[in-house]
């Protein structure tokens, strides 16, 4: 069943409850995906990255290849923010003063830990990654941070396009209006109080103020049209049987249904199984009570069991015996 | 006067007239424009000035492209002094 669906898919979102196995879950499905002849790259948007744990090597925010047509990626907020605001500080060291150099960089110091930097960062590596992965892989599939900063992270695209959006339609006004002054010929009166002058380098400037906010568009738009294409991209919610996370799927595809992402399968991890003693039956009999709380609301869910195990998982080895099990 | 004197003299009474009609509409053209722009100046600036902007990390990219005008756009705002401590420009 999630199988399935993956393999009908090109982008898949994993998320839910922290610690209901999300990583391995998605990568689980990113090896049968590869398995089954699929080229797939498997990415982490939770800043607390574990995929590195999970294959028990170093992964990081360039391509890693796991395994014959598996490659994974961790995004690192961290290190696009110190990119963006390099670029930002070196264009802006062009335009000052030598003496002023170390004003504009307490200004972007500053910046570096604003509320929302981090938020961006990822949301602009995910745009990318939707972009150009899909020119080099046949699927990609997220592992994502626990629900809440998910589901924040979902409508963002819609919040930003938004936001740019307005800007664009100011700065196109204010464009207006400069070309009202530029038909009616020169005007001295104004000249040195506007900011707006009609010569050629403010109508560069103009330019590139609109070139830079016409790409942040095209990106939001964009990534907000693939995550939104239910044809294309599904949601996974992971849980455990249990009743917070039980309770936090709910409320996750409340949120997801809101901006208009289908959510395709449900994953129930580490379901207690029924013949192994009296203790795991006791359990698994609390967990159907659990289970039919979640049936009453996502009544038309498809479910995915995935039953606990003794071991750990742990290497590619683990992670590919766990994709033999799905379906 | 002679035929071409008439002329430039004509020509000038038109320009006047143009001036005349045109010059108040290209003013208030110009006013909204630099309104405008002065908006657009504190959107750019608003995280800085402590009101939230959802869009920081965007909006400091446009920053390079902002930052000369910075110092008249305060002072037209009614601030004597830069409103941002690690601004210095006057």
């Amino acid at each position: 069943m999630l199988l399935k669906l993956a393999n009908s898919k090109k982008i898949l979102f994993f998320g839910g409850k922290g610690g209901v196995g999300k990583t391995t879950v998605s990568a689980a499905t990113a090896a049968a995906c590869a398995d089954s002849g699929a080229k797939v790259l498997l990415v982490s948007t939770d800043p607390a990255h574990n995929l590195g744990h999970l294959f028990d090597r170093t992964i990081g925010g360039t391509p890693t290849r796991i395994s014959a047509g598996l490659d994974a990626l961790e995004l690192d907020p961290q290190e696009t923010v110190n990119v963006h605001l390099k670029e930002i500080s070196s264009s802006l060291h062009k335009l000052m003063p030598t003496n002023l150099y170390s004003e504009v960089d307490k200004h972007i110091a500053l910046a570096k830990d604003a509320p929302g930097m981090h938020e961006a960062a990822i949301l602009e590596r995910m745009a990318d990654v939707v972009e150009d992965g899909l020119r080099d892989y046949d699927k990609i599939i997220f592992d994502t941070a626990p629900s809440g900063h998910t589901a924040r992270l979902m409508v963002l695209p819609e919040v930003m396009s938004a936001w740019t959006e307005g800007l664009i339609k100011r700065r196109e006004k204010a464009d207006r209006f400069a070309e009202f002054v530029r038909e009616l010929g020169e005007d001295t009166s104004m000249q040195d109080k506007t900011i707006g002058n009609a010569d050629d380098s403010e109508q560069e400037r103009e330019s590139q103020i609109r070139q830079i906010l016409l790409r942040r568009r095209h990106k939001f738009t964009h990534l907000r049209e693939r995550i939104a294409d239910s044809d294309m991209t599904s949601f996974v919610i992971v849980l455990a049987a249990e009743r917070l996370p039980v309770l936090e799927t709910i409320e996750l595809h409340e949120q997801l249904k809101q901006a208009s992402i289908s959510v395709d399968c449900l994953v129930v991890n580490k379901r207690a199984p029924t013949d192994s003693g009296e203790f795991l039956k006791e359990r698994q009999e609390q967990e159907e009570i659990h289970l039919a709380t979640l049936a009453k609301t996502l009544t038309s869910l498809p479910r995915q069991d995935i039953f606990l195990r003794p071991h750990d998982i742990v290497g590619l080895a683990a992670v590919e015996s766990m994709a033999g099990q799905l379906t | 006067m002679t035929q071409k004197e008439k002329e430039s003299l004509l020509k000038r009474i038109e320009k006047g007239l143009h001036e005349y009609y045109v010059a108040p509409y290209r003013r208030s053209f110009a006013r909204a424009q630099r309104d405008e722009d002065d908006l657009f100046m504190l959107l750019v600036f608003a995280e800085n000035m402590g009101v939230p902007n959802p869009a920081a990390y965007y909006t400091l990219e446009l920053l390079p492209l902002v930052y000369d005008r910075f110092h008249e756009w305060h002072k037209r705002m009614g601030m004597e002094r830069s409103p941002l401590d690690h601004i210095g420009c006057c």
